[in-house]
């Protein structure tokens, strides 16, 4: 059970032995409803066959909700992306998941990402802005460039700014991010 | 700066050694194999998270010990900073200065600065244009912290980009489509923005630094020779701007695609810069003697002390590691003349003949004995 519990990412051999003794010491009743519940979880939970998040039904919550502007679509490298954009609630649109960034080392290409459906979506429907939040990494900006060249034929295309950490001192920021933001710096309205 | 103290931990063959310097001039003092250049290698590292001799950290930690640490009480004008590397047999290395540990390498650049001479050094010379591109790129990084990032950026789009021209050239002999020339072209622009950055920042500091070097080496060679430095990048620099640059560069990549889709390897980029030395005109590489070559060498030396402490504002650490027996007394004259005791400087060595009298005399020795050292 410990090498089992160490594959979890995160999960060192002794974090791995904690989990292991504790789980040990739990009653059967409980034990069996954690593991009924990540059973479950893996069997119900598959992606939404609109924007690749994480869904138990065919098509996701975000998707389904009339209340949400779907002519705005915010493209992000992993649902992970999407849990912490929701968090803070100041997103009203639809998302899209690529499912990873471009990395020709490990053998990804634009076609195994979700790029293909991202383009048939937008050309499809009424989308008046596409969103790019990927961080910018090497393999990010790649890309952002690369999905920026194939949709703006279809619609108009941004993406988030990077730059200084609320709360954070100018004079405490590191020279690479002063530059980025001082990039992507912008009128004062 | 001043390196007051300096804490091994399970670092190389060393168990558990502090140091205290108490003069501006240390000799290390012991046979050959007992520490004396692990000693060097760990302030090396303090200064530029670099070692020219180990390519993996598992090396630097002590065998069968899973972390070494290295830990370090630095003077310098503003105040006192304590400086700490824990390296990982197994892992990633953290840094902290003043107790606390930094989230990203980068700030710990630039707060301690050494320039190192070892008796490698003359492969600077004699070596590949790759010895040439990391002696420049160490210095860079010691003067401008921000390009270690630009580095290690330019270095994963070059990876990034030779993997797709391997696919590429993969696909095409065994008759599949080929991944897409849009994603090339995305891969190209990132090469040239990022490269572009390197190659300037790399003509800039060798215009700084050539005058000083030929100042000082026409000072070792008493006027008779007269020393070039020309910067080669493999991408022409004609003028300093980012944008005529990076036309260039992709100029460049479009002449050389044919043979890059062959290869299956970028060949375009500051990957394959040079800096070309010349003495009297002829190329030191080739028919520089082993006198030359010294004097040369030296000279770089010096003129990264200077550049470094004009840059800095303040002296930065020297590192002789055996390097000062190999000098005659000229050499060694016009070396410790420049030192004196501005520059605090750790000199290793397996006998003291060839010391002045009165050098020894201003000097703390220090004995070191397989991983222990002694007053």
């Amino acid at each position: 059970m410990i090498e089992q519990l160490q594959r979890l990412p995160g999960v060192g051999p002794k974090t791995a032995q904690r989990l292991a003794l504790h789980i040990l010491k739990r009653s059967e009743s409980e034990v069996q409803a954690l593991a009924q519940a990540i059973l479950e979880a893996k069997q119900q939970v598959g992606l939404c066959s609109v924007c690749f998040h994480l869904s138990a039904e065919p098509v996701c919550e975000i998707c389904r909700s009339p209340n949400r502007d779907s002519h705005t679509i915010c493209v992000v490298a992993d649902s992970r992306d999407v849990i912490a954009l929701e968090k803070t609630r100041e997103y009203r649109g639809k998302y899209h998941v690529l499912g990873g960034l471009i990395s020709p080392m490990d053998g990804i290409g634009p076609d195994q990402l979700n790029i293909g459906q991202l383009v048939r979506r937008v050309s499809k429907q009424d989308t008046k802005e596409v969103i790019l939040a990927i961080s910018p990494s090497v393999e990010g900006e790649t890309t952002t460039l690369y999905i920026g060249q194939l949709v703006k034929p279809f619609t108009k295309v941004t993406r988030i700014a990077f730059g200084l950490p609320m709360g954070g001192d100018l004079e405490y920021a590191d020279e690479v991010t002063l530059a980025r933001a001082l990039e992507g710096r912008r009128e004062l309205d | 700066m001043y390196l007051k103290t300096l804490h091994l931990r399970q670092f190389r063959n060393y168990r558990e050694q502090q140091i205290a310097f108490s003069a501006p001039k240390t000799i290390l003092l012991g046979d050959n194999a007992q520490g004396k250049s692990n000693l060097l290698e760990a302030v090396e590292l303090l200064a530029t998270l670099r070692s020219h001799r180990a390519l993996r950290d598992r090396e630097l930690v002590l065998e069968g010990e899973p972390i070494g640490q290295i830990t370090a009480t630095l003077e310098r004008e503003t105040g006192t900073v304590d400086l700490a590397v824990l390296l990982r047999s197994n892992g990633r290395r953290t840094v902290s200065l003043n107790g606390e540990t930094l989230r990203r390498q980068l700030d710990f650049l630039g707060v301690m600065n050494a320039v190192q001479f070892s008796s490698l050094d003359l492969d600077l010379v004699r070596g590949g244009p790759g010895e040439r591109r990391s002696w420049l790129d160490t210095l860079l990084i010691q003067l401008e912290p921000v390009y270690a990032y630009i580095l290690q950026q330019y270095n994963t789009v070059l990876r990034q980009r030779n993997a797709l021209l391997k696919q590429r050239r993969r696909s095409e002999e065994v008759g599949e489509t080929p991944p897409d020339l849009e994603q090339l072209a995305i891969w190209d622009a990132q090469l040239a923005a990022i490269g572009s950055r390197v190659i300037r920042r790399r003509a800039r500091v060798l215009d700084r630094l050539a005058p000083l070097a030929q100042t000082w080496h026409q000072a070792i060679s008493s006027s008779t020779e007269q020393l070039e430095i020309c910067y080669a990048p493999n991408v022409q620099l004609e003028q300093d701007d980012p944008s005529v640059v990076q036309q260039t560069f992709l100029d460049k990549l479009a002449q050389r695609s044919i043979a890059e889709q062959h290869q299956g390897t970028t060949l375009v980029g500051p990957h394959r810069d040079e800096v070309e030395f010349t003495i009297n005109q002829t190329p030191a590489r080739q028919y520089g003697s082993q006198g030359q070559q010294r004097t040369l060498v030296l000279a770089l030396k010096l003129a990264e002390l200077k550049l470094i402490e004009s840059v800095v504002g303040e002296p930065p650490l020297l590192l002789l590691d055996d390097v000062l027996a190999e000098l005659d007394l000229n050499r060694q004259n016009k070396l410790l003349e420049t030192i004196q005791d501005r520059f605090q400087t750790l000199i290793t060595t397996t006998h003291l003949g060839s010391f002045d009298a009165q050098w020894l005399k201003s000097s703390q020795i220090l004995t070191v004995r397989s991983g222990h050292i002694e007053e």
